[in-house]
């Protein structure tokens, strides 16, 4: 199994919900994670800019200026072709990882 | 690809950074909007906002982080770290770089002698399409050492019509020869080369101003010539008007029509000396191309090959025209066989200089190795030294990866500024010192400081920095934080591994200082025994002085007679000369005249093989003057000045003992040229010691002397009455005064004979053989003051490993004492650590210079390469010094107070 898997939970959202969202921009992810994880999961912008910035270093997504529909500037990031190959991999070891850590829970 | 995106990042870092506000201002705006339309005041949503977002200033460094190449940003932080160390350690700085500077710039000098003497290619267009054509004369020791002989005058026209692998073929004299210059400002003796145009062609090369001259004008005897640009500048101040003005040389009206370019060299000759400042038409004499000198291979060629045309076909080629100018050969040279040689003109520039260039760049590479090894060193001791610092960050949470990165880092910025320190000294040492190169090196002019050798001396550095920078650092990087930490405030011993190590290189250095010792010590030896060496005349208090008297003006043997008579007559006057002697030979003056000649009852052992000896025309008292005994028989006299008297000759030992082995040669009968040529027999009257002829580590060769009266009548059918003897050569003179007092007076004599004759070079015999001693000289200091570096390096090493010891064994050495312990027996102890990497260098760098030892086979003179005075004297010295180096660490330990150093902990 890879390595950094838990730390690389964000990295999964945030790749996955550009997934089901196309473009979209930080705020949205955010809102995007809080909303259909039911307010579980709430990422801070203390970790989601730096985790998308690094991604967008790494080539995963593309970013471009755009203006949003209520007329405010922002930047909007989307999967390029290793984002999504990088997304596949990352959620099949996710199903590792979650079966792992739901396995030592129940060990009793 | 993603660092490349770092670092264009990191170029853009402040519009970035204007980016990111943005895109985090924008997200406040939109979470304080949804907070809005919620139905929240604005001061409440801009509160939840802020809330939410936490300290906007750290998530901004963070997210910057991310973009800006994190790598390179605490690349530039390492940087700094590393540059407040040195400074704090000047002491180890400034010896780290000296020590780095010394290698890479010695290093740096060489290989700027061996880019431009051997690597580059040579200043013309196509280089190498060049080729030199030359005969192999077969079984004939005529030319240097090897059996080519150059080409002759029929060769020449010959291989020019009848070849067809060459775009251009010239032929050009073998060795420049002297004119006088006159007709414009003083006179002056300058060096022309006679060369057919062909040679222009083939260098492809054109003058600058002007023209070459064409076949027509060679053919016609057209008196033109073209200057070097050198000579142009310097002689006629870079006028242009200088084309198509008279000069004369050797009191004949040339006119100039060409200047070549500045960096135009022809031929290739070794040295400043030879350097050609006048080109002139070959314009053959007919005695050259049907006469006695048609068997003289006093010419080279160069040519260019056609393209696609090998070497190999190019011999074959001129095979058949070399076949065919033997079938023509007349009678006299029947017994001859040439060979054609078709070889590339840069292999054949460089080929006698490739010895003394790769023994060179071996003794400074093995230098920058000991500079290296106590680089090495000193690294890790400092980073034996910084130990518990290392062990705090590593408990700290440093990964072993940044410390890494920070030694190599360290041990790189040392190495590159010493590089650049190297550099600049190599550029002063070039400065200072390419005028003292030895003349056998050929186109010293290109030899400097130039982008390559730069490139050279950076690529060096920035290798020497990493390989010394490993080692240490991994050592470092390998410390065990409980062990180091739980020692506390001891300094402790240092382990096993790293002791090694130290010793290792130590060791290392030991040997390869022992190895250039003894290179040193037995190049030293061969120079004392050159000096040493019987030349067969005594040089003290000569003088010799060159002149070439102008075929114009003296154009009749009793000319040229009156002349010589005169100024033995007029010199023999001078007060303080004892004897004067004129010849046609001086030794230590790099001039030769080979000859053949038959000695009566000898039996060459191979049939067909012709004996040549340097046959030397004399007058007056030459033995006396140069100091030659007489081993036998008698000198010339008198009487012997006489074409109509008995042909009598005077041999040297060498042909006395190859002719006549065991025999007494007075009486014998020898006569000059070969068995088919028509010469009468001379008799022996006397043996004189064989001078040596070059420098004196040369072999002495037969030697011939015979009167130059009886020059014409020795020559037999081979003699041209238009020949002239005895109008070209020295004037020697032995005086119980200062030898330099008479210089002057003997020019003065000459000037008195004929106020036109240009000042000959006048020089005493010891400074001719000073010159001639020049490369032995040049090869010895050069290795000797390598071996001294190293040694230096090797000692140093040696002091700081033992001093570093000690330091670590401070209270090991107070328990000892603090037991009982003798300072004496501390001192011991410490000097026979010392002592004993020493002795295990030596073991492995005498066993070094053993297998080393074939490559000095060249160099050395009169001592064996395994020499066991030397070897013995190496190791000695080695022994001694390491002794003396671990003498002072030793009084040290031996000065510890048992009781300060115990309650220092």
């Amino acid at each position: 199994m890879a390595k950094n898997d838990l730390q690389g939970a964000l990295d999964l959202l945030i790749l996955k919900t550009l997934s089901q969202l196309g473009a979209m921009h930080g705020y949205g992810i955010v809102t995007h994670i809080r909303r259909v994880s039911e307010e579980r999961i709430i990422v801070e912008e203390g970790s989601l800019y730096p985790a998308l910035h690094r991604i967008e270093q790494n080539g995963w997504v593309s970013a471009s200026w755009a203006v949003t529909q209520y007329g405010r500037k922002a930047k909007y990031y989307a999967l390029t072709r290793t984002g999504r190959e990088q997304l596949a991999e990352r959620e099949k070891n996710w199903d590792q990882v979650a079966k792992g850590v739901q396995a030592i829970l129940r060990f009793a | 690809m993603a660092l490349l995106r770092r670092i264009l990042a990191l170029r853009r870092r402040a519009q970035l950074d204007r980016e990111i506000e943005a895109e985090l201002r924008e997200h406040m705006q939109m979470c304080i909007d949804d907070s809005l339309a919620a139905g929240m005041s604005r001061e409440e949503a801009e509160r939840e906002a802020r809330l939410r977002f936490g300290n906007p200033a750290v998530t901004r460094e963070r997210v910057t982080a991310e973009d800006a190449a994190v790598g390179l940003d605490s690349l530039f932080r390492d940087l700094r770290f590393a540059v407040r160390g040195f400074v704090k350690t000047p002491g180890f700085t400034i010896i780290a770089v000296l020590t780095l500077a010394l290698g890479i710039g010695a290093t740096t000098a060489i290989f700027s002698i061996v880019e431009g003497v051997l690597l580059r290619p040579l200043r013309f267009p196509r280089p190498d399409q060049l080729v030199i054509l030359t005969d192999n004369l077969r079984d004939a020791e005529a030319g240097g050492g090897k059996d080519e002989a150059g080409v002759t005058g029929p060769d020449i026209v010959n291989y020019t019509r009848n070849t067809h692998s060459f775009s251009a073929l010239g032929g050009y004299d073998k060795h420049p020869t002297t004119y006088e210059l006159s007709g414009i400002g003083e006179p002056a003796q300058v060096i022309a080369t006679r060369m057919t145009p062909g040679v222009f062609a083939a260098l492809g090369v054109h003058p600058l101003l002007g023209r070459p001259y064409t076949q027509q004008e060679d053919d016609a005897h057209q008196q033109v010539t073209v200057l070097s640009y050198a000579t142009w500048q310097s002689r006629f101040r870079g006028d242009s008007a200088i084309i198509g003005q008279k000069i004369l040389l050797d009191r004949k009206p040339y006119a100039v029509i060409g200047v070549m370019p500045r960096n135009f060299e022809f031929p290739l000759l070794p040295g400043h000396l030879n350097r050609s400042e006048f080109w002139i038409p070959m314009s053959f004499r007919p005695d050259e191309l049907t006469g006695s000198t048609q068997a003289s291979w006093a010419f080279n060629m160069v040519g260019r090959l056609k393209p696609g045309v090998t070497t190999a076909q190019a011999r074959q080629d001129a095979d058949r025209v070399a076949e065919e100018t033997m079938h023509n050969y007349p009678a006299f040279m029947a017994d001859l066989h040439i060979n054609p040689v078709v070889r590339e003109l840069h292999e054949d520039t460089i080929a006698h200089a490739r010895p003394l260039i790769r023994t060179l760049f071996l003794a400074v590479a093995v230098v920058l190795l000991i500079a290296c090894a106590n680089l090495a060193g000193l690294l890790l001791v400092r980073a034996i030294r910084r130990r518990r610092e290392i062990a705090v960050r590593l408990a700290l949470g440093s990964s072993s990866a940044t410390l890494l990165r920070q030694m190599l880092l360290e041990s790189l910025a040392l190495s590159l500024t010493g590089g650049l320190a190297g550099l600049a000294l190599a550029g002063l040492a070039l400065n200072l010192g390419t005028r003292m190169l030895p003349e056998t090196l050929p186109l010293i002019s290109s030899i400097g400081l130039d982008s390559s050798v730069a490139a050279f001396a950076l690529t060096l550095a920035v290798v020497t920095g990493f390989l010394c920078g490993v080692a240490p650092a991994f050592a470092a990087i390998r410390t065990n934080v409980n062990e180091t930490l739980k020692e506390g405030g001891r300094t402790g011993s240092s382990s096993a591994g790293h002791a090694r190590l130290r010793s290792g290189l130590v060791i290392a250095e030991v040997a390869v200082a022992i190895v250039l010792l003894v290179a040193s010590g037995l190049l030293l030896r061969s120079f004392v025994k050159m000096r040493e060496a019987d030349l067969g005349y005594r040089p003290d208090h000569t003088v010799a002085a060159a002149y070439n008297l102008p075929p114009k003006q003296y154009d009749t043997q009793t000319a040229v007679d009156r002349f010589n008579e005169e100024l033995l007559r007029r010199a023999q006057g001078l007060p303080g000369v004892t004897s004067v002697g004129l010849t046609s030979f001086l030794p230590a003056n790099g001039t030769s005249g080979s000859g053949a000649f038959l000695a009566e009852g000898y039996v060459p052992p191979k049939p067909g093989v012709i004996d040549f000896a340097t046959q030397v025309l004399v007058q007056g008292d030459l033995f006396h003057a140069m100091g030659t005994p007489l081993l036998r028989g008698r000198l010339f006299t008198e009487a012997d000045n006489n074409p109509k008297a008995q042909l009598v000759v005077i041999v040297n030992h060498q042909l006395a003992q190859q002719s006549w082995p065991g025999q007494d040669p007075i009486g014998k009968r020898l006569r000059v040229g070969t068995q088919e040529m028509q010469t009468p027999w001379a008799t022996v009257v006397g043996e004189v010691a064989s001078m040596k002829e070059g420098s004196p580590d040369t072999d002495p060769r037969q030697q011939l002397y015979y009167p130059i009266e009886q020059a014409e009548t020795l020559y037999g059918s081979l003699a041209n009455p238009t020949d002239l003897n005895g109008n070209g050569g020295f004037i020697v003179l032995r005086t119980s005064l200062l030898p330099e007092l008479v210089e002057n007076q003997l020019r003065a004599t000459i000037r008195s004979l004929d106020p036109q004759l240009a000042p000959a070079q006048i020089e005493t015999m010891e400074q001719a053989i000073g010159g001639s001693e020049a490369p032995r000289r040049f090869n010895t200091v050069l290795i000797s003051s390598f071996a001294a570096v190293a040694l230096l390096l090797a000692l140093f090493g040696i002091y700081s490993v033992i001093a570093f010891t000690v330091a670590m064994r401070v209270q090991e050495m107070a328990i000892r004492m603090a037991l009982g312990s003798q300072r004496s027996g501390i001192v011991s102890l410490v000097l026979s650590s010392g002592l004993k990497l020493a002795a295990i260098g030596c073991v492995i760098g005498l066993g070094g210079a053993l297998f080393a030892s074939h490559l000095l086979k060249s160099f050395v003179f009169g001592v064996s390469t395994l020499d066991t005075m030397v070897l013995t004297l190496a190791g000695c010295t080695v022994l001694l010094l390491a002794a003396a180096a671990s003498l002072l660490p030793a009084h040290h330990a031996a000065a510890i107070n048992p009781v300060d150093a115990l309650r220092a902990e």
